[in-house]
């Protein structure tokens, strides 16, 4: 793949009290979708900010186009969305949109014509010369998403973007950043709903409590944590499959329904072995499946442990000198 | 550059088109017309007094009276009656109906021992009662004298009024301006630059708060220098109020304009407006030199207002941090008064040189006709001087604070923003 867009290098942030991203390591090539996955308080926004140059790393370093350089060298190619989400509550949509364009270097003209052309795909064209404080939450997220895109950046940088949206608007949005990568632009964006990040990924990196747990391309992490989920269904009769079941060198643990069993493959077995051991015991297939994981589950046994204990601490993610 | 600029328009668009600013714009020339207008207004309250005059005289001295206040437009003399049993109470009666004023009771003894009575509706018109007092006093003053002896024409010289005419020396050459003119000038652009300064600098803290509150700041810094963004900030809104000022100043202008007829249809009377009044004349000089101080100081306060709304995470907070700059506006603004009748004192010497109080301490004292180009030019450059040094440091506490959020950096820390940032 080519140089990548995001390089954190051994990337560590304290605040008082606790470390909030702990020797974060990891690379976004260009032109994928990439997703920065895990629980609440992991370090997601903190290290989204570091990309941004909004808080310094007390240690690492960040690279963007693989130039050392300030986030704001670099502003005409980056598009971000904060977690934390504002706009100047009191201007029209449009004259927001266009300002926050001009701050990026667009030329006004062209920044009134592509905003409304947004306003116009994303369902907003009517309320461009309403007040941002007179629109629902949903409305003002998308405006400000559209702000992201309006100077039409190579590097887009999204903190949770589907949070608070409903399913109509979530999947404009997913259109649209499906749009953009195909244009060939970089997405980052992080979220803690994994079905969203498995649909859309190509890239991903979950952490937990400020350390990366794992991170590479969707179907590497699928193939290195999946194959070891069986499901087994039976016509009529399971014959003696509970023998099979109870070895431990090839089960390591079951759920067995009487119809319906999910195995979990003891480390180093092989299906195909159980698959022969249990026609062989006389039981009656009517489905033999090795399962590949959802990123959901991959990412509840990663994280499982961590995303309690973090649950229990308050996310402190405010920026202290 | 381009930046900048686009911060700059945002600030001023987004003003002029509020209310607010339209609401101020419009009640500026309200406040001076009432300025202009009350002490008019207050003295001239009500127009002619009828009066009718009870005389009880022996001699002609009741006519002569009569026909002398008749004359000075402010009373009318309705009758004049002599006196006798009940008179007084039926007047009292006629004045209670408001179909005379008052009544004025004349007898031998105001030659002989100086007293009459006047009796009204209302008496504590310091004008009416003084013209009153004074009219009988010289009228008494002739009388005696003639009695004593004393041609009528020679009296008539003696009383020949004194009328002090006061003229400014400014700058080494003899104005038009009187005293009470550059009292009022210097007044008046002290209070404009005291509520500006305060106005436009609490405007630039708001506006640094609503971003940061709004959190689109982390956009914003992501796009351009805090700096460049302070400077935006600055410039627009200083732009905002350079507009109110030219607002004033044509209103200001076309009041003055029509002031005499303005006052003359409110008073009801024709009397010169100036005495009442007296209007400074603002040239292009002093309009320069106001100017130049109101941008400086503006730039100097606002600067610091941006660095306080910076570290504060809310409006509430602001509120209260604010309270150091306000008060160091306020001292320059009172400390100023305080030497308005003293310009070459040595504390308005002091406190025209200083940055923090010079932006309203040297256009009273150039108003006031005190000052030479040089000492303007000195202050002035004492003033840039420390804005820019203010500014410096303010944009550093500014680049720090508008990423913080939580608690508010107490003294050490901010030297440490200053330092590293």
């Amino acid at each position: 793949m080519n140089s990548p867009v995001v390089v954190l290098d051994r990337v560590t942030k304290r605040f008082v009290g606790h470390t909030a991203v702990d020797g974060l390591s990891l690379s976004v090539p260009s032109g994928v979708i990439f997703g920065l996955l895990g629980p609440n308080g992991a370090g997601k926004t903190t290290s989204i900010r570091m990309i941004m140059d909004i808080i310094e790393p007390d240690e690492g370093e960040v690279r963007l186009f693989g130039e050392r350089r300030a986030v704001r060298d670099h502003a005409a190619r980056i598009g971000y969305l904060p977690e934390e989400r504002g706009l100047y509550p009191r201007m029209r949509v449009l004259d927001a949109l266009v300002f926050l364009a001009e701050v990026k270097g667009v030329a006004r003209r062209v920044a009134r014509s592509r905003a409304l052309e947004w306003l116009d795909r994303l369902g907003l064209g009517d309320w461009r010369l309403r007040r941002v404080n007179e629109l629902s939450k949903g409305m003002q997220q998308k405006v400000q998403f559209i702000a992201t895109m309006l100077h039409d950046p190579d590097l887009v940088i999204l903190d949770e973007p589907f949070s608070g949206l409903d399913p109509v608007n979530t999947q404009v949005l997913k259109d649209t950043v499906v749009e953009l990568r195909r244009r060939g632009k970089t997405i980052v964006f992080s979220t803690h709903i994994m079905e969203q990040a498995e649909k859309l990924c190509d890239e991903l990196c979950i952490i937990a409590r400020g350390r990366k747990l794992v991170d590479g391309a969707l179907s590497d992490i699928k193939r290195t944590h999946g194959g070891h989920h069986l499901v087994v269904g039976f016509d009529g009769s399971a014959g003696a499959a509970q023998q099979v079941f109870a070895e431990r060198a090839l089960v390591k643990k079951v759920d067995d329904y009487g119809q319906y069993a999910e195995l979990e493959l003891a480390p180093g077995a092989d299906a195909q072995q159980i698959l022969q051991r249990l026609v062989a015991s006389g039981a009656r297939l009517s489905r033999f499946e090795l399962m590949e994981p959802s990123l959901h589950k991959i990412f509840i046994d990663l994280v499982g442990p961590e995303a309690a204990r973090a649950a229990a601490r308050p996310e402190a993610e405010t920026v202290r000198a | 550059m381009r930046k900048v600029w686009a911060v700059v328009r945002r600030e001023f668009v987004e003003r002029i088109r509020k209310k607010s600013f339209w609401v101020m714009a419009l009640l500026g020339p309200v406040f001076f017309a009432a300025v202009f207008l009350m002490p008019l207004l207050m003295s001239g309250g009500g127009g002619l007094k009828r009066l009718v005059v009870v005389d009880r005289t022996t001699t002609t001295f009741g006519a002569v009276v009569a026909e002398r206040l008749d004359s000075t437009q402010r009373f009318f003399v309705v009758g004049r009656v002599p006196g006798g049993p009940g008179v007084e109470d039926s007047l009292a009666r006629e004045v209670g109906l408001k179909r005379i004023d008052g009544f004025l009771v004349l007898s031998d003894s105001l030659t002989d021992m100086g007293l009459a009575e006047y009796r009204a509706s209302n008496v504590s018109s310091l004008e009416d009662i003084g013209l009153l007092r004074e009219t009988l006093g010289r009228l008494a003053e002739r009388a005696r004298l003639e009695r004593a002896g004393v041609d009528p024409a020679m009296v008539a010289k003696a009383q020949i009024r004194v009328s002090l005419q006061t003229k400014k020396i400014a700058r080494g050459r003899t104005t038009e301006e009187s005293a009470g003119q550059s009292f009022s000038l210097a007044y008046f652009m002290m209070l404009i630059l005291y509520i500006s300064l305060l106005l436009y600098g609490v405007q630039v803290m708001g506006s640094v708060i609503e971003e940061k509150t709004s959190r689109i700041i982390e956009v914003l810094v992501s796009s351009l220098r805090p700096f460049q963004l302070l400077l935006g900030k600055l410039f627009g809104v200083g732009a905002v109020s350079l507009v109110q000022f030219a607002i004033w100043g044509v209103s200001g202008r076309l009041l003055l304009s029509q002031r005499a007829s303005l006052a003359s249809r409110m008073a009801g009377g024709g009397r010169d407006v100036g005495q009442v009044f007296q209007v400074p004349h603002v040239s292009g000089a002093t309009a320069l030199v106001f100017i130049a101080f109101f941008l400086g100081g503006f730039f100097l306060y606002s600067a610091m207002f941006a660095a306080v709304a910076a570290t504060c995470s809310t409006e509430q907070e602001a509120r209260q941090s604010q309270v150091p700059v306000t008060v160091l506006i306020m001292i320059a603004f009172f400390g100023s008064f305080a030497t308005l009748a003293n310009p070459e004192s040595r504390l308005a010497v002091t406190l025209s040189l200083v940055p923090f109080t010079s932006p309203i301490a040297t256009p009273a004292r150039w108003a006031a006709g005190n000052l030479t180009a040089l000492d303007v030019i000195t202050s002035l450059a004492l003033l840039v001087a420390g804005t820019v040094l203010v500014t410096w440091i303010a944009a550093r506490i500014y680049r720090v604070g508008i990423l913080m959020t939580g608690k508010r950096p107490n003294v050490r820390e901010l030297v440490r923003w200053i330092r590293t940032a």
